[in-house]
């Protein structure tokens, strides 16, 4: 009986068009409307090389020093400066057409000559103070006592490190991967589509063939069973097309813990195939209105977990954090940057049990419902 | 007995929608529900099938007490439902195929009723087609197809011919007998008068949820003092041969409307002729004239004063 439910259901559910349009093609194009969208943010963020002129006249061509620190911060993989040796009335040439961030008189003291304030020009001015200074101090301990310029040197050349950087996570860091994270959470909560039509196709009082499958010598939740293992099967394989092209047509990263991030996604469909089915036996009513409550559950969730404005789950979780618990989305897009973000699983955990909780309680409550077996009216 | 069901009592709120309604279906009948639209009848059904609850009763199929999980006997009943009950995305063969399937374990078996189910309908050139390419006649067939095809004991069709074009009836209704002539016992519910005296040997008559008259189509219509009804194509008749002819012999009520002279006349021996020796001697001309029998219709509105189709 099974293999007999499974097969007709799976074929149902297959054929239904608009089913399988709001549950796996829009997120695919979401997904890729997100990716142009976001195509050049990351780039914005990104530390880009500093263009400055330098003014090659005899300050500078003295300076061995000075030289060799601005050759040597020019050299590097992604370097920090891209220094222009020229004349100033060049220079300013270049300043205001934007070629150059700024250009350097070199001298005691340094002056640097900008054309507007910003994060670029800021950077230049540190680094010319801390050169500055540190010149000076050696020039000061030397003037002073000579028998320290040894000292001095070595260290210099360790360069000792006073502050120490902890990495959280081997994971670099990415605005825009909440997006898509939450962007799998809202297509998990779509399979409320699937658990809605679960239940309509079940429930005498909601549809003529439910009463014809009501009245044949089966169980009705074995039925139910039967029918809504289809369902999860075609909507985890539904959302594995589109972690798939994700990761392999987008360049999304989940980090390397790919078995977890599989078995989220199998959760968020169950979540979201119970959470259909609730609504689909607690709210009174016609398929049209129950369906509308899928889809602004769907909607209200992704907002309130960062899908439209990436703050907002931020907010959230600042200030009513509780809301943050009981929206799936929210926890669902929380457990896939855990995954990414930290090595360890803590907060993973949390995540996972929070959503095993969200399907142990509407499966109760659906359970309880559909076991009555008549109807007050039909 | 098939279905016995005794003193039920179903209510909406103030609205008793079945009033102490008792019946008994014999093996091998016809047993015609007929009533207007909110008799009652589907009611009845749903709560008989024991998809409803209902407030008071008892309600026994194949002489057991009928309950949402007497498998046994739900095994052994054909529904076809007033609403067209299929799946929109399975074929008309996946369709019977699935509904078949849910009764029968054996799928050499399961293969041979649903071809014989396609055939019994006649839908054999359309068993790839999805349901909203069919006409609504052959929907209504796929719909009795549904409910038919495992060959159930009794087989209980609620309204199947409502919106069906007079083709897919009358196969439709065949059908019907087909199946009771092949053992099936048969609840057949409308609103049809037609149908149900075509087709049902014994009929109960609903309104209100209550039973207001129960028998054959025969025992029916004796229950009622109307015998006769004759009309009669009359040119220019005036006031006074109108009031003439109601007081002849048996006759209860003429009107005279359109050129059409209207007379129903209690049981009585020469009603007929006594109208037609009034007209020759008074010398008024006529066109055609016929007589007919009374049908449901005439005991449904001698019982409660008003048309069944009202």
């Amino acid at each position: 009986m099974f293999i007999h439910i499974f097969k007709y259901r799976f074929k149902s559910l297959i054929r239904n068009k608009s089913m399988i349009f709001w549950t796996m093609i829009f997120p695919l194009l979401l997904a890729t409307f997100f990716s142009l969208a976001f195509s050049g943010l990351n780039e914005h963020e990104r530390f880009k090389t500093i263009n400055i002129g330098i003014i090659n006249d005899v300050n500078y061509q003295s300076d061995i020093a000075f030289q060799e620190l601005i050759q040597s911060l020019s050299q590097e993989k992604e370097p920090m400066f891209a220094a222009f040796l020229m004349n100033e009335s060049e220079a300013k040439e270049k300043l205001v057409s934007n070629t150059i961030d700024g250009f350097i008189n070199v001298g005691s003291p340094m002056i640097l000559t900008v054309h507007q304030s910003g994060f670029n020009q800021s950077v230049i001015k540190l680094f010319l103070d801390q050169y500055s200074q540190t010149y000076s101090a050696i020039i000061n301990i030397i003037e002073d006592d000579m028998t320290l310029v040894h000292g001095l040197v070595t260290s210099l050349e360790e360069g000792t490190v006073y502050t120490k950087a902890f990495q959280l996570s081997k994971a670099n860091p990415d605005n825009t991967l909440m997006y898509f994270y939450a962007l799998i959470a809202m297509s998990c909560l779509y399979g409320s589509f699937f658990g809605l039509r679960e239940v309509i196709d079940i429930q005498a009082d909601q549809s003529p063939h439910a009463a014809r499958v009501n009245l044949s010598p089966v169980h009705k939740l074995k039925a139910f069973i039967y029918s809504g293992t289809s369902s999860v099967l075609i909507h985890t394989a539904e959302l594995m097309v589109l972690l798939v092209y994700l990761h392999f047509g987008l360049g999304i990263d989940f980090g390397h813990q790919y078995g977890f991030v599989v078995f989220t996604t199998f959760l968020g469909s169950v979540v979201g195939i119970t959470m259909g089915a609730f609504i689909g036996v607690a709210v009174k009513g016609g398929e049209g209105i129950k369906s509308a409550i899928c889809i602004g559950v769907s909607m209200l969730g992704s907002f309130l977990g960062g899908m439209m404005y990436g703050d907002m789950k931020y907010i959230i979780d600042q200030n009513v954090p509780i809301v943050g618990k009981l929206n799936p989305i929210n926890v669902l897009a929380d457990a896939f940057y855990a995954l990414y973000y930290y090595d360890d699983y803590e907060r993973y955990s949390i995540n996972v049990v929070n959503l095993i909780v969200f399907i142990f309680i509407f499966s109760i409550i659906t359970y309880r419902i559909i076991r009555r077996e008549k109807y007050a009216s039909i | 007995m098939i279905v016995h069901v005794e003193n039920l009592v179903k209510r909406y709120g103030e609205l008793t929608a079945v009033d102490h309604l008792s019946m008994d279906v014999r093996q091998g009948e016809i047993f015609g529900l007929l009533g207007p639209n909110g008799s009652g009848k589907t009611t009845a059904i749903n709560c008989i099938l024991s998809l409803l609850k209902y407030d008071k009763g008892i309600i026994e199929i194949f002489d057991k007490p009928m309950t949402p999980y007497a498998y046994d006997i739900k095994k052994d009943i054909g529904i076809v439902m007033q609403n067209v009950a299929v799946f929109e995305e399975l074929t008309v063969y996946e369709n019977i195929d699935y509904f078949c399937g849910l009764y029968i374990k054996d799928k050499v078996q399961k293969e041979a009723y649903v071809k014989e189910a396609i055939d019994f309908v006649g839908l054999g050139d359309f068993i790839k087609f999805y349901p909203k390419k069919l006409s609504g006649g052959l929907l209504r067939r796929l719909n009795i197809a549904c409910g038919i095809a495992h060959k159930p004991k009794l087989i209980i069709l609620d309204e199947p011919t409502v919106a069906v074009d007079p083709q897919s009836r009358n196969k439709i209704l065949e059908g019907i007998v087909a199946l009771n002539r092949q053992g099936a016992t048969i609840i057949y519910t409308s609103h049809y008068m037609e149908e149900v005296e075509q087709i049902c040997s014994r009929i109960m008559i609903l309104d209100k949820g209550r039973i207001i008259a129960e028998g054959t189509k025969e025992e029916l219509k004796n229950m009622i003092s109307l015998s006769e009804k004759i009309s009669v194509e009359v040119f220019g008749l005036s006031e006074a041969h109108v009031k003439e002819i109601g007081l002849l012999p048996n006759i209860t009520s003429v009107t005279y409307q359109n050129h059409t002279l209207d007379i129903k006349s209690h049981k009585g021996k020469n009603n007929l002729e006594n109208v037609l020796d009034y007209i020759r001697k008074n010398g008024i001309n006529f066109g055609t004239i016929y007589s007919e029998k009374p049908t449901l219709n005439d005991v449904f509105l001698e019982i409660t004063g008003k048309e069944l189709r009202d």
